[in-house]
């Protein structure tokens, strides 16, 4: 008895395993040789999406496709960056473990002479060992806006601190409009921060060698927002989330923590009655505070032609002024990253739009550090979300989040 | 035929997926083994020899101990509702004569349905946080005030809406177990039984119906214990968003996606641990659940 | 079952009466997912569905081929691969055949849970990310289809292909014109198992499809339920979509799925 595979079947196997075997390539199946996959993020104002793939088709030196990522795209970044030659660009904020594992290269060389027109706090938080490892696209930063007619109409002035916040999240509540909406958690992801400042406090402390909230103040401010979840005027469950001006155009919330570049379709919806502020201060000892985040072109070191991405990133973000005023102003409201062009920024110049940039002046911190690593984001979020969202004990819940916070630093200097 | 022929015959039928098995799961688990042991931040091919840090880090990460937590709520929630409800709709659909065929389908056309699409429905729509989400329209005729389910943590309704779900996709493919199971019952045990007087329903049911099943129960619980250990797709999809992930709910597979690949830190040093330890878990219920199951039976 | 006559009693007759207000409602309710899938997802009207196929925000066309080609290549592959295997484990007198069938029943106890950040590890390290081949290659190797087969092969009957063999068949030739052809049934409700099963997968294209234009529509699907800001009469009108052809194999082919979930349900 004999085993004689006739050839055609013999084939099929064979080019199943053929498939299995014909290895080890660089994963860049897909699209042409040659080809840049640049990365974004997917912004929420309409145009941005037509606009950057209109810069990405008026590239002269390569051809470049641009992958448009709505979803979880901080999961997306990393995954991509462990092992694989996609993106060749992208947008995020650099982390230092990135930059000891070899994922991003250096660009500095990219600035030359334009090195002094980017605001000088967005390079650095780019700048790992000096080096900088991302070209700055847009400063994109949150506030708090409220309505002043009804403030007015409940007999409150606009608040200052975060006890004024929390009464007025509170007395701003009717039926069908909730006080305050900072996003369907509750707050845990856009305000921690923020609320560190608050009390004085940071992520990191100003060297970056040690926590920035070991401090009994720390427990003191979360247990603040614990209040604001206790006290019924947080909106929760809402169509949209906080990063859109969905609930408060609609007049779900009377106050929206939410971003700058919600402006135009604010102000479009509430007209002149619209007002901005700062995050609160939780007392005389601490700030009011509006952060910054500063996505920034970065290029993937496993990509299949470093020089070719480093070239296109100049052409961009560096060359191409008229686009990067575009992206900045065009599509809802952010602030050029350079200085020459945030002077031309059309609906910077006057209303909220030129609160916004004092305020950013004044007490723009950013929002995420590059020595301040995703596990101790996580570790720290994951407390505060237990403190606001299931009343857990605020001391005990930031200890566990210091531990991992200390380690995630150990190792950084290791 | 000869030991060589025999061999070289088997081979030929067996070799290739033989040598994928190898090279997709046996490679795998060896080498996450091996990861488990080493400083894996951010690479697959570490050098820092760690010993047994990974799992020292794993064992004392709340993050950790609460999804198998969690994963013991979902399984305790889920499970017994499952067997019931697959249960009792074959039952119903096995006992009636007309439109057997179209009650069949309805129940288990959910099976043909992803759990993306269906975290989609559940969330978006049936269980959306606005007044005129389909169940706060349902709680809204019964006086009740409209919720936020997917966002409320306390209490956790967001179970509520998980555990339906899961409800709705699984249940018809276990009711397909159970009515295969229930064909297979002799009818002349059903006949015997109502000469011995056995009452139509209860009686008949748990002498005759409920041993008859009993291969079925077994396999039912088995799969669904599997497949809860397994779960990812609709806590991903219900309660992820562009941020990530809240700090509950995290079952095992969430926590590992998280910790080893996505926003939680690259380490798969940390995960492959992660992976081993919850590969022991496993092998060690499964033991359990056996002896139990098999001294109950 | 109940006695001749029992639906006749009064019991009986509350009894009848009860199940189908029962069956109904359940009917009900297991309907109005789909309800609602068809009421927001193509009630306002096919312009939004057609915006699906042309917008910009996820390449939903081209993710719903990679679905097909992805769900196609893998029902065929692992059909021949583990019927192969399955067939060499029933049939063929090998010393140690015992012993790699319980090297591959083995893996059965394990998860994916305990695979899946390996098999990436594996799978990145071949240069497979965003590739046809990661996404394909590491799914065929089922070792439940494997012993589902061999169970299948075992009972099939040994005077057919020993017809085969006094016909002068080789054992390749007998597996290939005989037993294959006589087992149509068993493979359809494998292979339709095995579609739905690969359609419906999300894990692992989420973490080896990374560009856009090797997503799985389940990637496309989820991310944008997980934006920032979903467009629900989008999202919706995609997810009607996407289930179309799986409600059609599921309406033509239920005979087969029945048996093949009875099949990897009560013997795996």
């Amino acid at each position: 008895m004999g085993v004689e595979l006739d050839r055609r079947s013999f084939l099929v196997v064979a080019g199943l395993l053929g498939l299995t075997a014909c290895g080890s390539n660089t994963g860049r199946e897909g699209s042409a040789e040659g080809t840049l996959r640049h990365w974004y993020h997917a912004y929420g104002e309409d145009g941005v999406q037509d606009a950057v793939r209109r810069y990405a088709a008026a590239y002269p030196d390569a051809r470049v496709e641009v992958q448009w990522n709505p979803g979880d795209y901080d999961s997306k970044i990393m995954t991509a960056l462990q092992n694989s030659a996609v993106p060749d660009v992208f947008e995020a904020q650099v982390k230092v473990d990135w930059v000891r594992q070899r994922q991003v290269v250096p660009l500095g060389d990219l600035l030359g002479q334009t090195r002094d027109d980017f605001v000088r706090a967005l390079l650095d938080s780019q700048t790992v060992d000096g080096e900088l490892y991302g070209i700055p696209q847009a400063i994109d930063t949150q506030v708090l806006y409220y309505r002043p007619s009804l403030l007015e109409k409940a007999g409150l002035t606009p608040p200052w601190t975060v006890d004024e916040l929390l009464d007025a999240a509170r007395r701003l509540t009717t039926d069908g409009v909730r006080g305050l909406f900072a996003g369907n958690d509750g707050g845990v992801g856009v305000l921690t921060a923020p609320l560190l400042w608050s009390a004085g406090l940071d992520l990191l402390s100003e060297d970056g060698k040690a926590p920035g909230f070991d401090d009994p103040r720390a427990a003191e401010v979360f247990g603040k927002l614990r209040e604001l979840h206790r006290g019924g005027g947080l909106l929760l469950g809402a169509p949209t989330d906080w990063a859109d001006p969905g609930a408060f155009v609609d007049g779900l919330a009377a106050m929206q923590w939410t971003g700058l570049w919600n402006l135009p379709e604010i102000t479009e919806a509430h007209g002149d009655d619209v007002g901005v502020l700062p995050f609160p201060r939780l007392d005389a000892d601490g700030a009011e505070s509006v952060p910054v985040g500063a996505y920034s072109a970065m290029v993937n070191a496993r990509s299949a032609d470093v020089d070719a991405a480093k070239a296109y990133v100049k052409w961009l973000w560096v060359d191409k002024t008229e686009y990067q005023t575009e992206f900045a102003t065009a599509f809802g409201a952010h602030l050029p990253a350079r200085r020459s062009l945030a002077e031309r920024a059309e609906p910077l110049r006057d209303g909220p739009g030129k609160r916004i940039a004092e305020l950013v002046t004044a007490g723009g911190r950013i929002a995420s550090p590059a020595r301040w690593s995703a596990r101790a984001n996580t570790a720290l979020s994951d407390a505060v979300s237990r403190i606001a969202r299931e009343g857990a004990d605020p001391a005990a819940e930031l200890r566990t989040a210091l531990d991992v916070a200390r380690d995630e630093i150990a190792r950084l200097d290791r | 035929m000869s030991g060589r022929r025999a061999a070289l015959a088997f081979w030929l039928f067996v070799g290739p997926f033989a040598a994928g098995l190898l090279a997709f799961t046996y490679v795998p688990i060896g080498w996450s083994a091996y990861l488990s042991f080493f400083d894996a931040r951010n690479t697959v091919t570490p050098t820092e020899f760690v010993g047994l840090g990974n799992y020292a880090d794993v064992l004392t990460d709340r993050a950790f101990l609460d999804s198998i937590g969690t994963f013991t709520v979902f399984a305790a929630f889920v499970i017994p509702t499952t067997v019931v409800l697959a249960l009792a709709l074959a039952l119903l659909v096995n006992q009636v004569r007309v439109a057997r065929a179209f009650f069949r389908s309805v129940f288990f056309l959910p099976f043909a349905c992803s759990y993306v699409v269906a975290s989609l429905v559940w969330k978006m729509s049936l269980f959306s946080g606005v007044d005129s989400g389909v169940a706060n329209t349902a709680l809204g005729w019964f006086g009740g005030q409209p919720q936020a389910w997917v966002g409320t943590v306390d209490p956790p309704l967001y179970w509520v809406v998980l555990v339906t779900a899961r409800l709705w996709l699984q249940l018809g493919f276990y009711m397909i177990l159970f009515i295969a199971a229930l064909q297979r019952i002799p009818a002349h045990l059903y006949e015997a039984a109502w000469t011995d007087g056995a009452s139509p329903r209860w009686q008949t049911f748990r002498h005759v119906t409920l041993p008859g099943l009993r291969g079925a129960l077994v396999a039912v619980l088995t799969l669904n214990l599997i497949n809860a250990y397994q779960a990812f797709d609709e806590f991903y999809n219900i309660l992820g968003d562009s941020r990530g992930y809240p700090p509950f709910a995290r079952p095992p597979l969430v926590y590992l996606y998280y910790t080893s690949l996505g926003s939680g830190g690259q380490d798969l040093g940390r995960g492959s641990a992660g992976a081993v330890v919850l590969a022991l878990v496993i092998a060690l219920a499964t033991l359990l659940s056996g002896r139990v199951l098999r001294r109950a039976g | 079952m109940r006695p001749p006559g029992y639906h006749r009693t009064p019991a009986g007759r509350v009894g009848a009466v009860a199940r189908w207000a029962a069956l109904v409602v359940a009917a009900a309710l297991f309907l109005l997912p789909f309800a609602v899938l068809v009421r927001d997802g193509l009630g306002t009207g096919w312009s939004t569905a057609a915006e699906v196929f042309s917008g910009e925000e996820i390449p939903f066309a081209r993710s719903l081929l990679n679905s097909t080609v992805v769900a196609v290549l893998q029902t065929a592959g692992q059909l021949l691969l583990c019927s192969l295997a399955g067939y060499g484990l029933a049939r063929v007198p090998y010393r140690h055949a015992p012993l790699v069938l319980r090297a591959i029943v083995a893996t059965l106890m394990v998860p994916t849970a305990v695979t899946f950040v390996p098999s990436f590890v594996v799978v990145s390290s071949l240069g497979w990310l965003s590739d046809l081949r990661g996404l394909v290659v590491p799914g065929l190797f089922s070792a439940l289809n494997v012993f589902l087969f061999r169970q299948y092969f075992l009972d099939f009957p040994v005077s057919l292909e020993e017809a085969g063999r006094l016909d002068g068949l080789s054992r390749w030739g007998v597996f290939r014109r005989v037993v294959v052809p006589n087992s149509t049934g068993f493979f359809a409700a494998i292979a339709v198992i095995d579609f739905i099963g690969s359609w419906n997968q999300f894990l692992w294209p989420l973490v080896i499809a990374q560009d856009s234009s090797t997503w799985t529509v389940q990637v496309a699907l989820s991310s944008l339920l997980t934006a920032q800001n979903p467009k629900i009469a989008l999202l919706f009108a995609a997810a009607a979509v996407s289930i179309l052809p799986i409600v059609l194999v599921f309406a033509l082919l239920q005979r087969y799925l029945v048996r093949g979930v009875t099949e990897t349900g009560l013997t795996g």
